[in-house]
Formats: C-alpha cells, structure tokens, sequence
C-alpha cells in the first residue's frame, strides 16, 4: 500500500488501551447486562409504551436503563432484584420523559402523543373485527383509571410480583393489591358491557 | 372474606391466582374455593379478564417493538465506550447517564430503530440485502480500533491542496479495507453496504493508516457520511482561515466526531 514515509500515529492517549485484567471484568458485566436487555427489553418497551410514551422515546428510555445498569454492574453495586431495578429506573425515567414533553410548548399536546402511540400502524382487519371492540373498549376503561392504579396494572402483566411493584412505586404490599383488585373488578365490569 | 355469607373477597381471589398468599391463608383460600362455586365462578371470570387484558395489550403494543438486533448493537457500543472510561462513582444514576455523549447515542439508538422499522415496514424498497448484518455494524468508530492518524503535514499544506487531491493521493487498498471489516469483526457483512471511511479525512491530515479506518454504514440514519462531510469541510475552512488549529481539528474530529459537529455547528442535530 502506498503510505507515505513520514506518516505517524497519533499520541498514546489517543490510542486508548484497555488494561487487560479490567477489560475481562468489563466483558463479563457486558454479557451479563446483554442477557438481561435480551430478557427485559420488550417487556420494559411495553410498559413504557403503556404508560403513554412513544415508541421513540421507549427506545432510548430502555438504552438509558441498560447503560445505567452497566454503570451500576461496574461500580460493584448490588445484584439483588435486578429486575426491580431496571423497571423502577424505567418508570421514573419515563415519568420525567413525560413531564418534560408536557412543559415543552413547542411540542404536540401529550394527549396527542399518547393517541399517536395507541394507533396500530397497521392494523389487522380480521383481528380487528374478531376482538378489536372488545379490547379496544378494554383499553378505554383502563386508560381511564387513576394513574398509580394503571402502573400497578402494567407492570403486573410485564410479569413483576407484588413486592417488586411495591417498591417501583413506592407503595405498601396491601395498596397495590387493592389497586389490581380494584382496577381488575373494573375493567371486567367494562368488558361485560 | 366476603360479607355475610363468608365468600372470599376479591382481593383474597386475586391473591391466590397470583400466588401471592402464605402458606396457611393460601390453605384455607384453596379449602373454600373447593367447596365454593359461586366464588370459584368468580375467580374464572377474574382469570377471564386477566387474559382479555394480556392480549389486549399484546394487540396494542407489540406492533411497536421493533426487533432487537440494532438495539443490542447499540447498547453493546455505548458499554465497550464507558468501559474505557475510569470507573468513579457517580452520585445520581438517573442525573449520569443523561450526559450529552450518551444522549446523542440514544438519539442514533432512535434512528437504529427507526431504520429498522423502515426497513421492516418496506416503505421504500431500500437495497439493503442484509439488514441483519447492517444492524449488527458499528454506528461509530470505535476508539481502540480507530484511534485517529494523521500525515506529517502543515496546515498550509493541508489547504495548499485541493480535497480531492487529497482523496486521489490516499488511496486505501482492498487488503486495507478487508482487514478493517476484520477488525470490526464484520467479516461476513457486504461490502456494498459500508464505506470504509477516514476518521481524520485526508483534506485534514488524515492518514490511511488502518489505525484511521472504520466501516461507515451507508444509510447511517441521523449521523452519517453526509453529516461527517459538513463537519470535514467546515472544519477544514476554519483551519484555513486560522480560526483553529490543524492538530485541534484533527484530535475534535478523531475524539469524537459528533460532539464535534455540534461544537461547531452549535446545533444538537445535523443542518
């Protein structure tokens, strides 16, 4: 190849070069974190995606929770109920997501967003004229219970126990089983109709 | 328990469904949904919903997770860049990884995404034969591999010469190319898909040093080789008009070429 002889690399410290022992360390806490984004990723975008955000949003919502969670990994931090964490992390990130889309004025109305998110881009005709009344009518009535009582809800059907929500929202283990109880007495009187 | 005939409550129901009572309570819950049928009617009705709900939301959201592939590069990405950073304790989680250098990989995370709806959705018929391989490719040169290197040359030589005598002067062999598909262990991926670009572009000093080599995905969608352009000939004019150093322009670029752009373009997102 023809280089020119008076070519020269740039300075060491822009070559960075990982020291080995903390590379191995690294690539383990990589693919320990790469596991868990293979486990929780759309279970964490369905849930964000619930809570009224977009999916764009969602995306880098959940790139923030793994990198967070990378940091976390590194600095020795403990291990126990990752699965919490990531979900709390994920809400209150959400939660600020949302709020500064709200104060944004430049910005569609967060009503919008949230109809925006809840439109199928493409819609199935068959499943909508088997189902589509019923859950859509079913999404109504859920949309339409108090908040706290929707997070409890989602985050039950992303698979979360009890006491994990309990925690993720900050509630007592008694409140958020009023909340599902309550929510679910509701959502199947909605769906009788 | 349930008023005065002693039925269970709904609280009780959804507790036993879910598992979520102890031992003895869990006992008698089971003893009297034995020898009740109006409460184990009850409970069929509450795993009813339950269901309904689960598919409702499977119907609602599911069409907007987009597959994971480009994601999952892209976190990978962002961890082997923090993990050459020094490990110091960081005060608030949620207030650290807000930092610009990851808020402009979320954004191309945003546009990963994005690029694979476009691709899926097939709302042009983009020729990208192997999306796979395109996703897994890398999104920004990656430090280690792609440091930066630079020519023996002056700043008034730099502007002494026309961009594309630079660009005919620096020719990068085919050996060259295949070994940075190599390095970025993308052996597999198609050529057709990438540039095998200069970090440092010649009209700055840069070297075809494989040490200033990375494969730029084409259709990169926020961040690409277009945007790169701007940045190359903006950069290169103020070198020449003495507003910059040569040496500061090449470490801006090869540092981190996004952050660049926005230095000097002031903007958060490409003209």
């Amino acid at each position: 190849m023809a280089l020119p002889e008076s070519q020269f690399g740039f300075p060491s410290v822009l070559a960075r070069t990982a020291d080995a022992e903390s590379e191995a360390a690294c690539s383990e806490t990589e693919t320990e974190v790469i596991q868990l984004f293979d486990e929780y990723r759309s279970r964490l975008l369905r849930y964000v995606l619930s809570i009224g955000l977009t999916a764009a949003h969602g995306e880098e919502i959940v790139q923030d929770v793994f990198l967070a969670l990378f940091r976390h990994l590194r600095l020795g931090r403990p291990k126990d109920n990752l699965r919490g964490w990531i979900f709390r992390v994920a809400h209150n990130l959400a939660l600020k997501t949302r709020m500064n889309e709200q104060t944004r004025p430049d910005r569609v109305e967060f009503n919008e967003i949230v109809a925006a998110a809840q439109v199928d881009p493409q819609p199935n005709p068959e499943q909508q004229l088997a189902s589509g009344q019923r859950q859509s009518r079913l999404m109504a009535t859920m949309r339409a219970l108090p908040e706290r009582d929707q997070y409890c809800l989602h985050l039950r059907a992303e698979g979360l126990r009890y006491r994990e929500i309990a925690e993720i929202l900050e509630m007592s283990l008694g409140a958020v089983s009023i909340s599902l109880s309550r929510s679910l007495a509701r959502l199947e009187r909605a769906d009788r109709g | 328990m349930r008023d005065h005939e002693n039925h269970l409550s709904d609280e009780d129901l959804l507790l036993v469904v879910d598992g979520e009572l102890s031992g003895s309570r869990a006992k008698q819950v089971e003893e009297h949904l034995a020898e009740c049928w109006d409460c184990r009617a009850r409970k069929q009705r509450l795993e009813k919903t339950i269901s309904d709900l689960v598919e409702s939301r499977h119907a609602e959201f599911d069409s907007q997770v987009q597959p994971s592939a480009g994601a999952r590069a892209l976190l990978k990405a962002n961890m082997a860049q923090i993990a050459a950073e020094p490990a110091v304790p960081q005060k608030a989680s949620v207030r650290v990884f807000r930092s610009g250098r990851v808020r402009r990989t979320v954004m191309v995370a945003l546009a990963a995404a994005a690029v694979v709806a476009f691709i899926v959705g097939g709302v042009e018929r983009v020729r990208i034969q192997n999306s796979a391989v395109y996703a897994e490719g890398p999104l920004e040169p990656r430090p280690t591999l792609t440091p930066g290197a630079v020519r023996a040359i002056s700043a008034a030589e730099v502007c002494a010469v026309s961009n594309e005598e630079h660009q005919q002067v620096l020719v990068i062999p085919a050996s060259v190319k295949e070994e940075v598909f190599r390095e970025y262990g993308m052996s597999a991926a198609r050529p057709q898909n990438f540039e095998v670009d200069f970090l440092i572009t010649p009209e700055l000093g840069g070297s075809n040093d494989i040490r200033n080599l990375w494969p730029e995905p084409y259709r990169a969608p926020v961040w690409n080789a277009r945007v790169k352009d701007q940045l190359e000939d903006r950069l290169r004019d103020m070198v020449c008009r003495g507003e910059i150093d040569l040496s500061t322009a090449q470490r801006d670029i090869s540092a981190d070429w996004i952050l660049a752009y926005k230095k000097y373009f002031h903007t958060d997102r490409p003209l």
